[in-house]
Parts: C-alpha cells; structure tokens; sequence
C-alpha cells in the first residue's frame, strides 16, 4: 500500500515556494514570475472561457489594455473633469474603475459577438482585438502611439510596491485569488452549466440551463481577470503604449492556455510559465547558434506549438499531473455525498389520471413531405404511453413537436393546458417535462454525479458570485444528494463516480433517465430507453418506470423494442408513414390487422 | 567590524584578480518587429564599437525587445538585477525609451537612448537625470524642413505619417513649429507600415492643393506615398525625415525620389561635407568601420547613433575610472556626472557638448539638408 | 469629395479587392475541404513577391533552401510512415520530395536569373514557392487532420509566426518592389489607369473562371468538391482525404504566390505585409461563411472599396473601420445561419 498525499498538501508546498521564492532567486528571476502570474491570469481567464467554454477569444489582449489604461489615464492625466478625477488619487480606486468599465464594455462586446457560432467567434475576437489595439493608438488622451508614462507605484498597508520582488506578492496573490475563484465556480451548479456549453448545449438547454447567460459569464470573467492583469501590468511597468495590447499578444495568450492545458485551471501557470521561461531561455540560445540576424525566436517557438498540439493536444498539465502521479501519489479529490442533506423541495404531482399532455391534430411538412399527418395524443399522469412504429414512421418528429424542439405546421401541442409551440426548452423543462435523448448526450469527460446534478439545475438558485466564493455549499450538498438519490433509484450507485465516458451505452441512457429524473418532472419524455440495455437491465428499467408511474408522474415513450413495451405499457399509439394507425391497449394493439401488416410488411 | 571590512575588502580583490575587471553595457534594440530596419543597423555597430577604454575591457549584453515595451522593460530590469550593468544603451524606439526610464532612475543606472522624441531627456529631472541620448531631437530635424519650407515659399502643407510613435512624434513637433512659422498644414493623415495603398490619403491632400507634402515613415515603407503622390501627377515638393536615410529606400522609391528634400545627420553626405567640418572625419571613421564590416552601400544613419553612444563612453569613462571602480554604485554615478560634462566629443552625427539641461548635446551641426539627386544624397548648401 | 476622386477610390479598392477575393477564395476552399482556417495564406502573397524580387535583383532566392528543408521533413516523415506500414512503393514517391528541390536548387546555380524574361522569372517563383503549399499540409496539418476547428486554427497562428519570423531571416527588414508586368497608363476621361491594374484585376477573373471550371470540369476538381461536402463519404468513395488536402494546399499556395507576383509591382511588400493582406481577405471569406465562393468574392470586393474610402475619410481610423465592421456581418451571417452548436 502506498502512502497517499491530499492535493492540500502539494498546494501547500507550492505556496511555500511562492512565499520564499523571491527571499532565494535572483532577481530577475522574480522580475520572470511577476511576468509569469500577469500572463497566467489572462490565460486563466482563457481557461475558463476556451478550454471550458468552448468560446475561443484572441482579443484578450485588448482587455489587459483596457485594465491598463483606465488606470493609467486615471492616476496621471491632470486635465480629468472634476467628478471623475478623485478617482486618480489611489490605484485601487482605479481598479474598480478599471474593473466597471471592462465589464461594461465585455458586456457590449460579448452581446455583439457571443452569439456568433462555431468558427466565426474567434475570428471575430480577432476583429475586435485589433480595432481596440488601433483604437489605443489613435487616442491622445491615451498618450496615443507613444505612451503614457509616470504611472505610480501601488500602496499597500502604507508600503509603495515598488520594486519587482514587492509587486511580486501582489501579483500572485492576486493570481491565487482568481486561480481558486475559477476552481471554486467550476465545481458548482453555475459550474455544470459552464462545462456544459461546450459539446453539450441543446442537452443543457433542455435541462433549463440558459447557455446565453453562461456565456456571457465567462466572457465577463475572462475579461475580468485579464483586466486586473492590465492594472498590475501598468503600475509595475509604470509605463503603457498599445504594442503590448495587440493581436501578437492576445495570440499568445492563447497559446499559453493551450499549451499548459485549456480544460485545466492550472495549465494556465503551467503555460504562462513554459512560455515566459522558453522565450528568455531562446533569447539566450539563439543568437549564439545563429548569429544575430534574425528572429530565429519566434521560429523556433511556432515549430514548438505545432509539434506540442501534434502530440499533446490537451496540453502539458494533463501530461505533467500523470508523470507526477507516478512519483508522488497524489489522492484524487473524492466527493463525499452528504446523506444528511436536507431533501429539496419537490414538485407537486397533479392526481393520477390528470390530463398532462395533449397533441392535437398535429401536422408537420417539411417542404412537400409530410412527416406528421394530423397526429393525437395524450398522457395523463401516473400512466406510461408507448410511441411505437417501425423505422421512418414520424416517431423522431413528433417527439420533436411535442418537446417544443420544433413547431407543428398546424395542430397544437398542450402541457398542462398550456401551448408548447413558441416556448424554448427552458421554461418547457421549468414547467415539468423532461426528456431524454435518442443519441446520448451527456459530457463524458465529467462524472456521473455531476451529469446527473446538470438535471437539478432549475431546482437550484445560488448565482455566479455565490458559487465562485463557496456561499453555495449548503445548497451544493442538497442538489448532490438528489442527483446521488437518483443515481441510486436507477441503479448506477458504483459509477457515481466514474466518467461518464466510461459508462456502456446501456448504462448511458439511464444515466440520462437519471438525469431527466433530478429535474423532479411530472412529465417524463423517453426516446428510446432500452435500446443497449441487457434483459436484466431492461427488466429493472421497466420496474423503475412503473414505480415512477405508481409516483404518480406521466411518461410517454418512444419505443422499437415490442416485448419491452406490452409488458410495460398502459397504452400504444402506433404509427406509421407520419400517421395514426392504432390506438389503444397493448393486447389489442397486437391483434390489430393494420399493426401487424405495418411491421410484418404486408401478409399477401 | 573592521574585521569583516577587510576580510570583505580582501575577497573582493581575489575576485578582482581573477575576473578581468570590465565595464559591462547592457544593449536593448529593436532589431525585430516594426522598428527592425532601424534596429538592425543598430545592432551591427554594437560590433563595431570600443571593446576596451582606458585599459577597462568593455563587455556587451546585447538583447532584442521586439519593437515592444514590454520586453524593453524586461530586458533592462535584467541589465540592472543580474548583469549588473554600468550603463544601459537602448532602444531604438521612442515608447521603448520612455518606459525604460523608470528602472534606469530606480538603479540609478545611466543610459543612454538612441530614439528621437525630445521627451527622453527633456526636461531634465529626478529621473531624467540619468538619462542621455544621441540622435538628433525631432525638433531640430523638423525646424530644419520647416526653414527650408521658408527659404523655397512653401505656404502650405500637407502631412502624412505612419500611424504609431515615429508618425506621432513627427505630427506633434512638425504641427506645433509650423504653427508658430506661420505655415499652414491643411491636411494631416495617416497609414501603415505594410499598408498596400495610400491612394485615398493622397487624394485627400491633393484636394487641398498643397505647396509641399511631409511624409514621415521610416525606411522603405516611405516610399508609398510617394511614389503615389508622383503617380497622381503631383508636382510640389516632397520632403522626407531622416528615417529614410538608408540604401533601401532609394532602391524602392527609384525615379519617384528625384528632388525629395530630407534633414538627416552629416554622416549620410560625409564624404560631400567640406574639409572644415568638424564632423566629417568622425563620420567617416564609422561609415569606414561599418562598411569594411558589411559591405560598400550597407551604412544607414541609424546606425551611428549606436556609434555615437560609443563616443560618449570613449569620452566619459576615463573621467568616471578616476572615482570608482566599473561594477558599483560609485561608478554609474560617476558615469552619468561624467557623461554630463562631456565636451566636445566628435560623434558620427555632429559634436556633443552635454550640460545639467541638455541632455543630448547637439546643435545646428548636427543636421544637414539632403535632396536625392540621380539616385544618391546629395548635400544642400 | 467629388465624383471624381470616387470613380479613383473606387478603382484602388477593387484592385485591392481583387487581391482579397481571390485570397478569400483559397481561403474558403482550403476551410471546406480541409476545415482549416489558413492564417498563413498571407505568408505566401509576401514569400511568392518577395522571392521574385529577389530573383530580379539576382539574388539567390533564400526560399529554395525552405523548400529544400520541407523537403527532407517530409521524406522523413513519408519514411516512417512507410516504415510502419511495411510498404515498399511510396519511398519512391518520399525521394521525389528531396530530388525535386535538389534539382531546382541546382537548375538556379545555374541559371543567370537576373537575365531571365519577367514570364520566366515568374514561373521560377512559381517552381520555387508554390510546393511548399502542399509539403506544409503534409508536415503541419495533416497528422492531425482529424483535430476540432479550434486546434487547426492554434497550429495555423503557430506556423504564421514561424514563417514570418523565417521571412525575416530570408528577406530582411526593408520592403521590394518589382517591375510592372506593363508600363502602359491608359486615360479614360478624367481618370487614368495603369496597366499593372489591369493586368491585376483581368489576371484575378482568370484565375476566378479557372477555379470556376477546375471544380465544375475536371475529376480532380470533383473529388475536391465531393471531400468538402462530404469527408467520410468521399473518403469511402476512395478520395482520399491527404490527397485532397495536399490539392487543396496546391491550389490555395499557387493562388496566394500569384496574388503576390500581381501586387508587388503597385506596392511595396514587406516579410511581415502577408498577414493583413490574408486577414481582409479572411473578412472576404467570412462574409461568404467560409462556404459561398460568390459571396466571399464580393465581400472581400467590399472590403477593398471599404478601406479605400475609409482611408480617404479617417486615415487613422481606417483599421478600426474595417474591423469594426466585420462584427455587424458576423453576427448577420451567424443569425442567418441556423444551426443549433454541437460542433467538434
């Protein structure tokens, strides 16, 4: 049995380092470290947003210019109006200024480029990276190309940071601040819906997450943490001109991010660090191999980044916590499920037999092909509703129509006497129902847990500010027991803690009914449940779902698998060519000469 | 405690016995990035310049900055944390100067900027005391257009530069001077450097009809506009700035250039320069230097403000050796009052005479008309 | 301004235009067959100008010893692809990769470059500059063909910088121009035009309508269109997906050397001037979606006019105009465009 050490203790151990680091290097090895942690907090903003998120920005640079400037313009020009110039009297005043103006204008921007998709949004931080860059330098209040120079000197406690190894505890320790700030909202509710926008939008929709929202957060923290880089940047260099704010940077930024591990809240160090640490490691080697005519520099550098996403996409930090493991054990961080926590608050199911969905008439065409013709449907609570039809019947589409995913040409859909058509999936899902999919959809790379907490989300309000400053564990602790209750209720209890990744594809789809069920529905949609499963899993499903049932909540389920549904079932409707052809009790649905001609192709 | 003085005193002569005593000069230049065709001449004639004065070996840390800030900072924060240098040289930009000024104060580290802008060394204060620089201001070279604008009735006049400090500096000392001489600039523009096309800029100021045009670019990027404004049938005069002063620019403006007017330092008509001028032997000493390194043609006026800091140096540091030994606080001191109270000190772009308040030290020698004439400088008298 | 200093501005932007559009037409190609978003397109507008002004000047172009390089890196690694896979034919094909720059770089020893017709020195720039389109699919994208968008875009900024900062070894710090394909300067009322502008504008409708039948004609073409709308499904048709890449490679760095040749006898060109000149006509392309060639080629049309009136407007602000403007047609291309996420 080896010794095992908590992560506590190998971050304690760094932190002495940091503490002692500037008391034992050289000098101008902690002038590199004050660099290293003014990268790392922009590239960990990068982190948050690009590795996490899946938004890629190269403007950030232009950010740090906007921390940089406010303050700089703040603390030396003497021709400020009146109301703004008390503002100039201490640097800190100047990084709230700094900070209300950076998210004033990342909400701007980001309400104007967010909603780009796929590959247009990094293109378009390039846009903006660089008309903010010529911006800084067309502006003479800004000191324009030259600069603006005589930047004061941070006061802390009555002590001027004014050498390189006293900003140097600032600067890290602001860096901490944000490192544990960024970890803190990972692991969160607010946390799930982030690592869900990446692969996984339309499955977090459903479950009620607004995607827009979280985006905008990340791109206001990104902004944020970049902005209070720009505000020690400029009181240690004490000087400010655009050159550091442009596109070269903010491309660099993503590097740094890549190349220490986007997904990794400590790839940013790692990245900031490799690439501070290779770029003077460079600029001695070079010249001395080539001679000094030349950027054999940047060269050298773009071959590195090429050859380190050939072989090590995700980055070193992955790499590095693999190679470590192997020297130094370190315990992987286990969640405890608190049993004690109190339950949340529940959904009052409407009494057995209450009408919950209502199809009526629904048509949909797509061009000249009808997929549905004039299709009804309903389900009441506390029965289970078999959707059932062979291939190409129409079943997809009007499961589409009935979860809002699309609208109907005619007809209408009601839940709860309410029309579905015009509703996103959000306020469908706040309203009760909730589904699975027919293709998985799930985040492989987290835990069962967590994908199955991603349901509960509705069910929980701490915010952004809550989360990232642990106010939220009360809630955290309820949230995690109901979605480990539901984990249990479906039977996966010994993979709570696996990847979801990992999990057969049986196993996949009633993680997703899991999930489905932490959003405490009264209307559960199932696309295909058994598909995958083993007999025995399958004879367990179908005894979950009569327990739901007898719970009082309504499922409607698509199906293929005929032995699975007559058992199961209280009603059929059968499809086919978009139509209804039958109707009714499982046993009479089976006799049905129209049925049986549908899936027996026809008896001549 | 005398103990200690003496067993100190004694390791330090050990040290002194073993490690050649040297004057170590930390080198920040531009020689990547926008700046890179001033940078790089400069580069060369750090090669070129004094490897011992008064016995003291002198030894160079020559690092890039990339045109950036940043990295102009970085580099001089490690000359003064662990190179431990006497005196810092660089860089080659006007941002890269001024943001450097801070550390140099701080260590109370001499250096001595080879950028334009009169507001490196002017005014003298707390910080820039410690702070000296060889090219020729902004200001001198922009009266000297502006007086021969004067002498040849140019009224008015039309200016674009290229839109980062170089183009700024020369907007505010050209606009300000022109004001007070009465002429009247009737269109300002910009561009860049990698522009492909300044054709709506040159439109804009042929419609006001100017007496001359003012470009100010460095090296082969201020052809453009000329050969634009030649191509758009433009017929006044055309005056450049000293940034041009390379073979380059000549190659690529070709025809266009003929009669173009410049201020430039007396090195790039050295060999025109009459016999009296005090300037010509020592111009011709680096245009040798620099040539018999990189070949016939190679020589740019950039390069010998590097040189010209060598000049300094060759001037100051004997003074400086008579008060403390290179590698302690006593001697950049003594190094910067030394510098100070340089006189007389033939450079390669005029004669420096430094004063308490007058930190660069050069006068009207320091600068020459120059008009392109069959594809070569030509000296105007 | 008058209609004439219009009709003058409108001329300077569809020059610029033209370059953009046809940059913006490699551009959405290389994406759709290969969906990389190719920054370094621009590298080789300033790589094809300036080795052929280096061959005016008759100065051996630095290029060749590039090529050469990518050359052995590519046998090499062809060498142990083959190697791995036990195959004995393709070392054949690896050799073709050293042999071929070895002779070009013997045939210009010997060759008095500086003599050489403009056509001829064209064409060597051409031999020189354009394979190495194809070598970087091979060394740089096609071992991780398979990578999400985002990754390819981060290894296409990465092999910017290298072969930025490798123009400067090659090339130096200070711009070239080289001599016009035509001397002519034709009047037309008010206005003049030069030949150079003509050649630049007929020479991009050329090369337009050729792509136009390249891709409507010929099996190569096809096999192109069908791995861009298609990946898996050309690749089960036998098209295979490194092949068309190193096409689509081919044709993007044949286009982007030509750009180059065209535009160096009206504007200076620097080792660094490729990556702005890429970026507007990467605007180009964007506003066609990276998918509609029609459109990328008027939306690039557009950014030339743009920056050409800009530039008579607010010099300054010329940058911050065109950039800004970008954002209002990504968002309508992105709002138009339906489809919910889900890429990678």
């Amino acid at each position: 049995m080896r010794s095992v050490i908590s992560p506590r203790v190998l971050i304690g151990a760094f932190m002495l380092v940091l503490l002692v680091a500037p008391a034992v290097l050289p000098p101008f090895y902690v002038t590199k470290l004050n660099y290293i942690g003014l990268y790392a907090m922009v590239a960990l903003g990068l982190v948050l947003l690009t590795g996490v998120g899946g938004l890629t920005s190269f403007g950030q640079a232009a950010f740090v210019g906007v921390g940089a400037y406010a303050t700089a313009v703040l603390t030396t020009s003497s021709a400020l109006p009146g109301w703004l110039a008390w503002l100039g009297a201490s640097p800190w005043l100047t990084l709230g200024a700094g900070l209300v103006i950076t998210a004033a204008m990342a909400i701007l921007i980001g309400s104007l480029t967010l909603k780009l998709s796929g590959h247009y949004l990094p293109l378009g931080t390039i846009a903006w990276g660089i008309s903010l860059y010529f911006l800084f330098g067309t502006m003479q209040i800004l000191g324009g190309h030259t600069g603006l120079g005589g930047i004061p000197a941070i006061h802390l406690f009555g002590f001027e940071l004014r050498q390189d190894n006293e900003i140097y505890y600032l600067i890290w320790a602001f860096l901490l601040v944000g490192v544990f700030t960024v970890h803190n909202l990972l692991d969160s509710r607010e946390g799930r819906a982030i690592r869900a926008l990446k692969g996984g939008m339309v499955m977090a929709e459903a479950m009620g997450v607004n995607t827009a929202r979280s985006r905008m957060v990340i791109f206001v923290i990104a902004a944020l943490l970049a902005c209070a880089s720009g505000w020690l940047y400029a009181h240690m260099q004490r000087f400010v001109n655009p050159t550091p704010f442009g596109l070269h940077m903010g491309i660099e930024f993503l590097f740094m991010a890549v190349i220490g591990g986007a997904g990794y809240v400590w790839g940013a160090l790692i990245g900031a660090g490799l690439i501070v640490v290779l770029k003077h490691w460079l600029q001695g080697l070079l010249p001395a191999i080539f001679g000094q005519s030349g950027n054999f520099e940047i060269i050298v550098f773009g071959v590195i980044m090429v050859f380190v996403l050939h072989k090590a996409r995700n980055g070193l930090w992955p790499i590095l916590t693999r190679l470590t493991q192997r020297v130094i054990p370190v315990r992987a961080a286990q969640r405890r499920i608190d049993a004690a926590a109190e339950p949340l608050a529940r959904r009052e199911l409407p009494i057995a037999g209450t009408l919950l969905l209502d199809a009526k008439n629904v048509t949909r065409k797509f061009g000249g092909l009808v997929a549905n013709k004039d299709m009804s449907l309903q389900v009441r609570s506390g029965e289970i509703l078999a959707l059932i039809g062979p291939n190409g019947a129409g079943k997809s589409t009007m499961f589409n129509q009935i979860s809002g995913v699309d609208t109907p040409t005619s007809g209408e859909v009601l839940f709860l006497g309410q029309a579905v058509a015009g509703r996103d999936s959000r306020e469908i899902a706040r309203m009760g129902m909730s589904r699975t999919f027919q293709h998985v959809r799930m985040l492989p790379t987290m835990s069962v847990l967590e994908n199955v907490a991603i349901g509960a989300h509705l069910r929980g309000s701490k915010g952004v500010l809550a989360s990232a400053w642990r106010l939220d564990r009360a809630e955290e602790a309820r949230l995690l027991a109901e979605a480990a209750r539901q984990i249990e209720r479906v039977g996966l209890a010994e993979h709570m803690f696996d990847e979801a990744g990992s999990l057969a594809l049986g196993q996949q789809r009633i993680l997703e009914i899991a999930r489905a069920l932490a959003s405490d529905p009264c209307l559960l949609l199932l696309d295909e449940p058994a598909a995958g499963l083993r007999y025995k899993e399958k004879q367990a499903l179908a005894e979950l779902l009569r327990k739901l049932k007898r719970e009082g909540i309504g499922i409607l389920l698509v199906e293929h698998d005929m032995d699975f549904v007559m058992g199961l079932v209280d009603r059929v409707v059968v499809m086919e060519f978009g139509e209804k052809i039958a109707e009714g009790l499982p046993d009479q649905v089976q006799r049905d000469p129209a049925v049986l001609e549908a899936y027996l192709g026809g008896v001549e | 405690m005398k103990l200690k003085h003496t067993l100190l005193a004694a390791i330090g002569l050990a040290f002194a016995a073993g490690v050649h005593a040297q004057i170590t000069v930390g080198v920040t230049v531009s020689a990547t990035g926008p700046a890179a065709s001033l940078g790089i001449p400069e580069r060369n004639t750090v090669d070129l310049m004094p490897k011992e004065i008064a016995g003291q070996a002198i030894r160079y840390v020559v690092l890039d900055d990339q045109s950036d800030t940043t990295h102009a900072v970085m580099n001089i924060r490690r000359f003064v944390s662990d190179d431990k240098v006497d005196v810092v040289l660089g860089s080659t930009t006007t941002p890269n100067s001024l943001a450097m000024i801070d550390v140099a104060a701080e260590s109370k580290t001499p250096m001595i900027s080879w950028a334009a802008s009169s507001t490196i060394v002017e005014p003298v204060d707390d910080k820039k005391r410690w702070v000296f620089k060889t090219p020729q201001n902004d200001q001198q070279m922009a009266t000297a257009i502006l007086e021969h604008m004067s002498n040849n009735n140019v009224k008015t006049v039309a200016f674009i530069g290229f839109a980062d400090a170089y183009g700024e500096g020369w907007w505010n000392q050209f606009s300000t001077l022109a004001q007070v001489r009465g002429l009247n600039v009737v269109s300002s523009q910009r561009y860049n450097r990698t522009d492909t096309s300044v054709t709506g800029q040159v439109l804009q100021m042929m419609a006001q009809r100017p007496d001359a045009v003012l470009i100010a670019g460095s090296g082969t990027p201020a052809a453009l506009p000329q050969k634009t404004l030649k191509e758009r049938g433009y017929n006044g005069k055309i005056y450049q700035t000293h940034g041009v002063a390379n073979n380059d620019f000549l190659r690529v403006c070709g025809r266009d250039c003929e009669g173009t007017f410049l201020p430039a330092g007396p090195v790039l008509v050295a060999a025109q320069l009459p016999d009296d001028n005090p300037v010509k032997a020592s111009a011709l000493a680096y245009i040798a230097a620099y040539e018999a390194a990189h070949g016939a043609g190679s020589v740019s006026t950039f390069g010998a403000h590097a040189w010209d800091s060598g000049v300094l140096l060759q001037a100051a540091v004997p003074e400086a050796l008579k008060v403390a030994q290179p590698g302690t606080a006593e001697f950049r001191s003594a190094l910067r009052d030394a510098l100070e109270n340089v006189r007389e000190a033939a450079g390669a772009h005029g004669i420096f005479n430094m004063s308490p308040t007058d930190h660069l030290g050069l006068d009207q020698r320091a600068r020459v008309m120059v008009e392109i004439k069959d594809g070569g400088w030509k000296l105007v008298n | 301004m008058d209609f004439q200093i219009a009709l003058i501005l409108a001329q300077d932007g569809i020059t610029n235009g033209a370059i953009y559009a046809l940059l913006a037409l490699a551009l959405v190609l290389v994406f759709a067959v290969t969906r990389v978003i190719f920054i370094p397109q621009g590298e080789f507008v300033a790589y094809g100008a300036l080795t052929l002004a280096m061959i005016e000047n008759g100065v051996f172009p630095a290029t060749a010893w590039l090529l050469l390089g990518a050359g052995v890196i590519v046998t090499a690694l062809d060498a142990g692809a083959v190697v791995r896979a036990g195959g004995r034919r393709v070392m054949m094909l690896a050799g073709t990769h050293l042999l071929y720059p070895a002779l070009l770089i013997g045939l210009l020893w010997s060759m008095p470059l500086k003599d050489l017709p403009l056509i001829g020195q064209v064409l060597v720039t051409l031999l020189v500059v354009v394979p190495m389109g194809p070598m970087m699919y091979r060394i740089v994208y096609q071992p991780i063909a398979e990578a999400p968008v985002l990754v390819l875009l981060i290894v296409s900024v990465a092999a910017h910088l290298a072969l930025v900062g490798l123009g400067l070894v090659f090339f130096g710090a200070e711009g070239y121009r080289t001599s016009p394909f035509s001397q002519a300067r034709f009047e037309i009322g008010p206005m003049f035009i030069t030949g150079q502008t003509i050649w630049v504008v007929l020479s991009s409708l050329v090369l337009i309508v050729a792509l136009a039948m390249f891709f409507g004609r010929t099996i190569y073409g096809k096999a192109l269109r069908a791995t861009a709308i298609n990946r898996n499904g050309a690749r089960l048709m036998g098209i295979s997906p490194a092949l068309a890449g190193k096409l689509t490679f081919f044709l993007a760095a044949l286009i982007g050397v030509l750009s180059g040749v065209l535009i160096s006898p009206i504007t200076t060109i620097y080792y660094d001037s490729g990556f702005l000149i890429g970026l507007k006509g990467f605007v180009g392309a964007i506003i066609g979606g990276l998918a509609s060639y029609p459109i990328a080629a008027a939306g690039a049309l557009m950014v030339g006019l743009l920056e050409a009136f800009s530039s008579f407007w607010a010099s300054a602000y010329k940058e911050v105009i065109v950039f800004t403007l970008v954002i209002p047609v990504l968002l309508w291309r992105s709002l138009t465009t339906h489809h919910m996420e889900e890429e990678e």
